[in-house]
């Protein structure tokens, strides 16, 4: 284990600037998911701290000692693929003990590190099994067995779960976070599903267009979000934005729609400029009073009911945890909770 | 209305369907044209030569039927057994020494580097031309007094060598002209099979510790194996059956040195026309090239990974 420290990364293809000075320190034992939309230069910065990828600029360091410009076999790191990477013509049991035989590691030793690792991951009856022959949630666990077996000092997961369907995703996230509070080793995360990111990590890292946009718990991201764009990206559904300004202590949309603030809201520092209103879907709840709208889309998924309101001008999202009977065109009251509302600088999409 | 002249559709389909078909006796015709064919070019020319085989026919004499004679003669003919062995030796040779440069060009044109393209194209340029004509060719180079390549060796020090002319170094000559033709061969099957190959098992490999030279021995030579033994089998096909250009080139000579059962074969069928005795020397190179090809076969089945969930 160890601790991992990037430290103002840079990485250049030709004349584009995929990630421009970015620092993270990641503690020992901290699970660390990196996570943004396709071409936020993610998956670039976790191929750097491979080895895979030159640095164009910055240091990174695991542990103590400076890895920059070492080869991926000296870095001491184990990393899990998208696609598994596995070696298609060796079994299981080659596949994982694979990095030990270069090592030339004691075969008797080998076999007994494969023996425990595939029992950590149910594996014991598919060793002189190939690839090809298992599903692909079989294969993500060799691929992760293969990473046991070698006991780095860093594992690192490039969207490991992407290519499973979504009943086995949620499978394989519970597998990796036991398999991490078992062990204990630094890992870092990437993915592109905020719900991977939400339910895993210690700590996430969200980037954008290759700069970090915050960092921080899940739950702090979730319940304070640092610009509008990281309170679009986490929460899904995804928060409601409507455009306006504070007028009279109450929020006043562009098309007309008042809207309660929060009381720690300071009208005469917010008052004036154009700011953007933000709430959460599931922070709506139904009510008798209160806003009046028009139900555009209904879907329920027996746990909870998601609904598009058309209230005047405003469109809003709402989802309710409530059982209530709403059909398409059916007039619905609202009342939104001022505490989780959220306000942001609508020129720097800061929050206020 | 529309309802009921749908259900009459039907019954009248099904009423068809049940009748035994009238058409199917009238696709033969369709058939014979190819039945004949392969009668008359496969299967006339093996059981004639089966027939012929046990029956001692020597042209412009009385065909009498033989028995096992021919084959029993066979297994006491010291020059069937040499050219047998000459075959072995051959084919070894041919498929080894196109197998190794072939797999090394392949591993050459896989990277990246300027004129690659055109370089590829010139390299593979032996494999179009005609047998006879490349062995006119070589024929004149390996001249010991007037043959460029005796020259070459002069340059860098070393004395003449009799090339073809000389029984011990025969073989290998033949051989190097083999595999001057069909080294691009197994270079194109190769390099097909590199470029289908997954990338990511190589980073895998980086990162589990491996250098270039692990990379090759543990990921790319087993995962271009089923290529290869593809190469293995066109190869050893080709090269156990070669005709053409050691006729060309030595006529089996000098002496017997170079003749492969092939070569001993046409001479005793159309030299010395012995067309029985030529006969079961063919069923038995058949059998040879049969069992080879299964061997190979069996091998190809265990290399091949992107099978392995199938076995």
């Amino acid at each position: 284990m160890a601790t991992v420290t990037l430290q103002n990364i840079q990485k250049r293809f030709g004349a584009v600037n995929v990630i421009q000075d970015l620092s993270v320190d990641i503690a020992d034992g901290e699970f660390v998911v990196l996570v943004g939309p396709s071409g936020c230069g993610k998956s670039t910065l976790l191929r750097m701290v491979a080895g895979l990828e030159e640095v164009s600029g910055g240091e990174i360091r695991i542990g103590a000692r400076e890895v920059s410009n070492l080869p991926a076999r000296d870095r001491d790191i184990a990393m899990v693929f998208q696609n598994y990477a596995l070696y298609p013509h060796m079994t299981v049991e080659d596949n994982m003990g694979f990095a030990l035989k270069l090592k030339r590691a004691n075969p008797a030793d080998t076999a007994e590190r494969v023996k425990k690792a595939a029992a950590i991951l149910g594996l014991e009856n598919l060793l002189d099994r190939y690839p090809r022959q298992l599903s692909g949630g079989q294969r993500q666990r060799v691929a992760m067995g293969r990473a046991i077996v070698r006991n780095p000092q860093v594992f690192l997961f490039d969207e490991p779960l992407s290519n499973l369907d979504a009943k086995l995703r949620v499978v394989m996230r519970g597998e990796i976070k036991a398999m991490h509070q078992r062990i204990g080793t630094t890992t870092i995360y990437v993915t592109h599903d905020q719900i991977e990111a939400m339910t895993m990590a210690d700590k996430i890292v969200v980037l954008h267009d290759g700069n970090i946009e915050q960092v921080g718990a899940p739950l702090e991201l979730y319940d304070r979000p640092a610009n509008l764009f990281v309170a679009g990206f986490i929460g899904s559904p995804a928060m409601n934005f409507l455009d306006g300004k504070i007028e009279e202590g109450v929020f006043r949309t562009e098309k007309g729609l008042i809207l309660p603030l929060p009381a720690e809201v300071s009208p005469a520092k917010a008052g004036g400029r154009p700011l953007v209103y933000g709430i959460r879907p599931e922070h709506i709840r139904a009510s008798d009073q209160g806003i009046q709208g028009r139900a555009t889309i209904v879907e329920g998924t027996g746990s909870e009911i998601f609904a598009k309101l058309d209230c005047g001008s405003e469109q809003l999202s709402c989802l309710f945890r409530e059982r209530i009977d709403i059909r398409f065109g059916d007039t619905v009251g609202i009342s939104i909770d001022a505490k989780q509302v959220h306000l942001f600088d609508k020129t720097t999409g800061h929050r206020l | 209305m529309a309802s009921v002249s749908i259900e009459t559709a039907r019954t009248e389909t099904d009423n068809k369907r049940s009748k035994p078909s009238r058409l199917a006796p009238n696709y033969w015709p369709f058939v014979v044209p190819a039945l004949i064919v392969i009668g008359a070019v496969i299967v006339f020319p093996w059981v004639f030569t089966l027939w012929m085989s046990v029956n001692s026919w020597t042209l412009g004499q009385e065909q009498t039927f033989a028995g096992l004679d021919n084959y029993i003669r066979l297994a006491t003919d010291f020059r069937f057994w040499e050219s047998l062995w000459h075959t072995l030796i051959f084919t070894v040779l041919a498929v080894a020494a196109p197998l190794f440069l072939g797999t090394l060009a392949a591993l050459i044109f896989d990277a990246q580097f300027p004129l690659r393209g055109f370089l590829r194209g010139v390299f593979v340029m032996p494999m179009m031309a005609t047998p006879v004509a490349i062995a006119l060719v070589w024929t004149m180079m390996f001249h010991p007094q007037l043959g460029v390549l005796n020259y070459l060796l002069s340059l860098v020090g070393i004395g003449p060598q009799e090339w073809i002319y000389n029984r011990y170094s025969v073989i290998p000559s033949l051989v190097l002209v083999e595999t001057w033709q069909w080294t691009p061969l197994i270079m194109l099957i190769v390099l097909g099979g590199l470029a289908s190959l997954p990338r990511e098992p190589y980073e895998s490999a980086e990162i589990d510790g491996a250098n270039a030279w692990q990379k090759f021995r543990y990921l790319t030579l087993p995962m271009i194996a089923p290529f290869l033994m593809i190469g293995v089998i066109i190869r050893a096909i080709d090269a156990i059956k070669s005709f053409d250009i050691i006729y060309a080139m030595t006529q089996g000579g000098p002496g017997t040195a170079s003749e492969t059962i092939n070569i001993y074969l046409y001479n005793t069928a159309f030299s010395y026309y012995d067309i029985g005795y030529g006969s079961a020397m063919a069923v038995v190179f058949f059998v040879i090239i049969v069992a080879l090809s299964l061997v190979l076969m069996m091998v190809r089945a265990r290399t091949n990974w992107s099978d392995m969930e199938t076995r």
